[in-house]
């Protein structure tokens, strides 16, 4: 079990928005999260990528403790998320967005030395120019490379939320969680997000994905967890998942199950 | 001792008052603007030298100086709000930028034409009350009953005049308000004209308990800020209830502590207050 | 990166030019600009307003002269303990401002609220630091230089030499860290830290090390400044100075790592080109700091720029 979370609760205030969620993502695995809007679907990725430290529960990663841990302790782990309302340094160029995404890579290659890249007459070329070749290939993959030098502002709704997941790719995730990576996309876009995420499962990524189109994550998904009101509701394979009663009344309401 | 206590208690209490002033300029500038305007001490500071100007060099007694001072004031606090702060509404590094700026060419200009030498207004009330022992100057209760009721008028008209109740309900949530037709850049001047006209009565009525220099402000927008983060935005009331409690705090810890670092206890309260308030300076903006 | 060819006309200037005022002028806009670039640092760069770095100038000032005539060490060995000891108040403050994660408006109050603390603290304490009257000094500061052994820095040269080396140190290390990764992590900081957070950047690190190395270069001017002009007092500290240290660093410029320098040039230049005095001088600096926000967000140097890519 890569990630496993136990009981995982948050509150606002009076608000529950996350209650007693119980849940296991094991290695190579596409896990859908459905639910309708204002489940907590956000809220737990929120807390599994600890972006909100949880009120109770735990948060394991490889049978380690991460629970409570700071966002960029949870990044170094391997957990990386995507915003669903794109997060960008927007007045830098594309390319200068994924290069600061590349912190984590240049840690984990140089470590300690790249200390020594801050000195005059240190020869880092070689570590810039690999490092681009591959900032390169990300552009590629996810589509952007056309945008390579432009503004991260001036991009299209769906450029941003390619941008972020190209960010998050460069973070070089064990884990993606993918918050509505789908939503504003076109047609084409669609299809080409699904097969980068097919490719990054084939690769070893374990991905974790909200989205409320129930067609595109269904065919997506090898597993489903379905969220109402903060609380697991049904677990399972997708198409068993959307079939299960309680599934079908918390979307559309009783009348429908 | 016992009188000692009770004196500079009620002289808290009086202090308080003017810090309140200056801490309700600085909560309605913050609900409606979206910034800490620090040049509200040196409005001040302006307005307890066109009283003293107005009364000692022209003439004009003291009861007409005063409207007079903080109409010249709010004016002039219009002004600045609609050349400078208009371009930084709600950025709150270039608003406090701009405002230390303001402070310095403000504080020149009274400089270059009335010099750092303090100056003393005559007296404008002689005389005193003497309650149970303990002696209160006449004009502090003045001063202390004008800034009251002003503070409790603009409590009154937040919550019962069609304005207030529009500038309550922008500074909640501003879109919603300008959908029902509030008009925000109108809205937004006048807070800022208000804001600076309160500190310039605050500034007015120092003049005739205090000696004035060109470096008053600076001690009273501070306590005024600290008052504020206090009583929570928009809470008309807390910013009375905060200027009091460092008034009173000041007064009686000034018998127990050294005075020379008076100024020092101030502001590792303040450091104090911005760590621990969890939701930043002024919590929810309700 | 031909910009460091600019520097070059100035290591041959005293050659040239021996009037003591200009040299004086430049001494000054050196020791000013070192306080101004560093300040950039944690300011345009990381995105931080540090209002304490009038303070950390202060400091170390007295810290060097303190221990130079306490513990009879040299000048160069008292700039270190200076240095040494604002870096380690630096990271005591910063630790505190940082890991509650204040936002950037609330680090100016509370950088203002410490910097206000340190100067109350000198001034009032009388036995130490002689107060409000400040200290006069009575030890030269010397040098020791390869071959000569150890020598007194006087005259306006030699301070004039010392000080443009140290400010195009100062510009050189603060330029390494800008354009390299560490510079990267500061962009972030700036422009989005929550998303810099979830990428694996460690903001609290990050932000801290800018205000560290900012802090350690005022200290450097502080101590150079102080020996300069044999004196100090709590006045280094005051308000009056960190509001001119911004007014320099916007001046010249926030996004480039030099610029600021000019602002300082600018700035000290001023008053021996127009006649001002004191009270002129304060209503100047408000005027560029209110300006510069509204009108020049670049800064000269930014402005300038802007211009000849334009054309």
């Amino acid at each position: 079990m890569l990630l496993e979370i136990a009981d995982l609760t948050k509150r606002f205030g009076g608000l529950t928005a996350v209650s007693g969620i119980s849940f296991g993502i094991d290695h190579g695995e596409i896990v859908g999260i459905f639910g309708p809007n204002g489940s907590g679907k956000t809220t737990l990725l929120n807390l599994i990528a600890g972006v909100y430290r949880p009120t109770a529960g735990r948060l394991l990663w490889k049978s380690d403790e991460l629970t409570g841990a700071p966002p960029h302790e949870i990044a170094a782990a391997g957990i990386v998320k995507t915003f669903q309302n794109p997060q960008l340094f927007r007045e830098l160029t594309v390319f200068d967005n994924v290069m600061i995404a590349a912190h984590l890579r240049l840690k984990r290659h140089l470590g300690v030395r790249r200390m020594a890249t801050l000195w005059p007459w240190y020869r880092h070329r070689s570590v810039n120019g690999e490092l681009s070749d591959h900032i390169d290939h990300v552009l590629t993959l996810c589509r952007l490379d056309r945008f390579r030098d432009q503004a991260a502002g001036s991009l299209s709704y769906g450029g941003e939320k390619m941008l972020g997941v190209a960010m998050a790719l460069m973070c070089e995730p064990e884990l993606l969680l993918l918050d509505e990576p789908g939503s504003g996309l076109g047609h084409d876009e669609i299809a080409n997000l699904d097969e980068v995420l097919r490719d990054l499962r084939d690769h070893g990524t374990t991905l974790c994905v909200i989205d409320h189109r129930v067609g595109f994550l269904g065919n997506l998904a090898d597993r489903a967890m379905v969220v109402h009101h903060g609380a697991k509701i049904a677990e399972g394979r997708p198409d068993e998942v959307l079939r299960d009663e309680r599934v079908i009344e918390a979307y559309l309401g009783r009348s429908h199950a | 001792m016992l009188q000692l206590v009770v004196g500079q208690l009620l002289n808290g209490v009086i202090v308080g008052t003017l810090y309140a002033i200056i801490a309700l300029g600085v909560t309605l500038t913050f609900g409606i603007t979206g910034i800490v305007n620090f040049a509200l001490g040196a409005f001040m500071m302006l307005g307890a030298y066109i009283t003293w100007y107005l009364t000692d060099g022209i003439g004009i007694p003291y009861p007409l100086a005063v409207p007079l001072a903080v109409l010249c004031v709010a004016l002039l606090g219009l002004a600045v709000d609609q050349a400078l702060f208009r371009f930084t509404r709600n950025n709150l590094i270039n608003g406090l930028i701009v405002s230390i700026g303001l402070i310095s060419v403000l504080v020149a200009i009274v400089l270059m034409i009335w010099t750092t030498t303090p100056q003393s207004m005559h007296y404008v009330l002689p005389g005193i009350f003497r309650i149970g022992g303990v002696i209160v100057p006449k004009m502090k209760a003045v001063v202390f009953i004008v800034l009251l009721l002003v503070i409790l008028l603009t409590y009154a008209s937040l919550t019962r005049t069609w304005a207030g109740r529009a500038a309550y309900a922008y500074a909640q949530n501003p879109e919603a308000a300008a959908l029902m037709g509030v008009r925000t850049g109108v809205l937004q001047a006048g807070v800022a004209a208000y804001s600076t006209a309160l500190a310039g009565l605050g500034g007015a009525l120092y003049a005739s308990l205090y000696s004035i220099a060109p470096e008053i402000g600076a001690s009273y927008i501070l306590k005024g800020v600290e008052a504020a983060i206090l009583a929570g935005i928009g809470s008309v009331v807390g910013s009375l209830v905060g200027g009091i409690i460092i008034g009173v705090a000041e007064g009686v810890g000034s018998i127990f502590l050294p005075s020379a670092y008076n100024d020092a206890y101030g502001l590792v309260f303040l450091v104090l207050i911005l760590l621990f308030k969890p939701a930043g300076l002024f919590g929810s903006k309700s | 990166m031909k910009s460091y060819l600019l520097w070059l006309p100035l290591f041959l200037l005293p050659l040239v030019v021996h009037d003591n005022v200009v040299l004086t002028v430049l001494v000054f806009s050196f020791i000013l600009g070192i306080l101004a670039v560093s300040f950039n640092l944690i300011f345009g760069f990381a995105g931080q307003l540090s209002l304490f770095h009038a303070a950390a100038f202060g400091l170390s000032a007295y810290a060097t002269y303190l221990s130079m005539v306490h513990w009879s060490i040299p000048f160069w060995l008292g700039m270190v303990v200076g240095v040494v000891f604002v870096a380690l108040v630096s990271v005591v403050i910063g630790a505190i401002c940082f890991r509650f994660k204040l936002k950037e408006f609330y680090f100016a109050i509370v950088t203002l609220a410490f910097s206000e603390i340190a100067r109350l603290v000198i001034l009032n304490w009388n036995s130490f630091t002689n107060g409000s009257l400040g200290i006069n000094f009575t030890v030269t500061p010397t040098l020791w230089v390869p071959g000569h052994g150890v020598i007194p820095v006087q005259g306006t040269v030699m301070w004039y030499y010392l000080t443009l080396v140290a400010v195009v140190l100062t510009v050189i290390v603060c330029s390494r860290i800008v354009h390299s990764w560490m510079g990267r992590c500061f962009a972030s900081i700036r422009l989005n830290d929550e998303l810099a957070d979830t990428l694996g950047i460690n903001v609290f690190r990050y932000k801290l090390i800018s205000f560290v190395v900012g802090n350690a270069g005022a200290a450097v001017a502080g101590s150079l400044y102080a020996f300069y002009i044999s004196f100090i007092d709590p006045d280094y500290l005051s308000i009056n100075q960190s509001l001119a240290i911004i007014a320099m660093a916007l001046l010249g410029g926030r996004s480039s790592v030099a610029a600021p320098v000019v602002g300082a040039f600018v700035l000290t230049a001023l008053p021996h080109v127009i006649n001002v005095n004191a009270e002129a001088r304060l209503l100047i600096y408000g005027l560029i700091l209110i300006l510069t926000i509204l009108l020049m967000p670049r800064g000269l140097v930014g402005s300038l720029m802007r211009l000849r890519r334009a054309a």
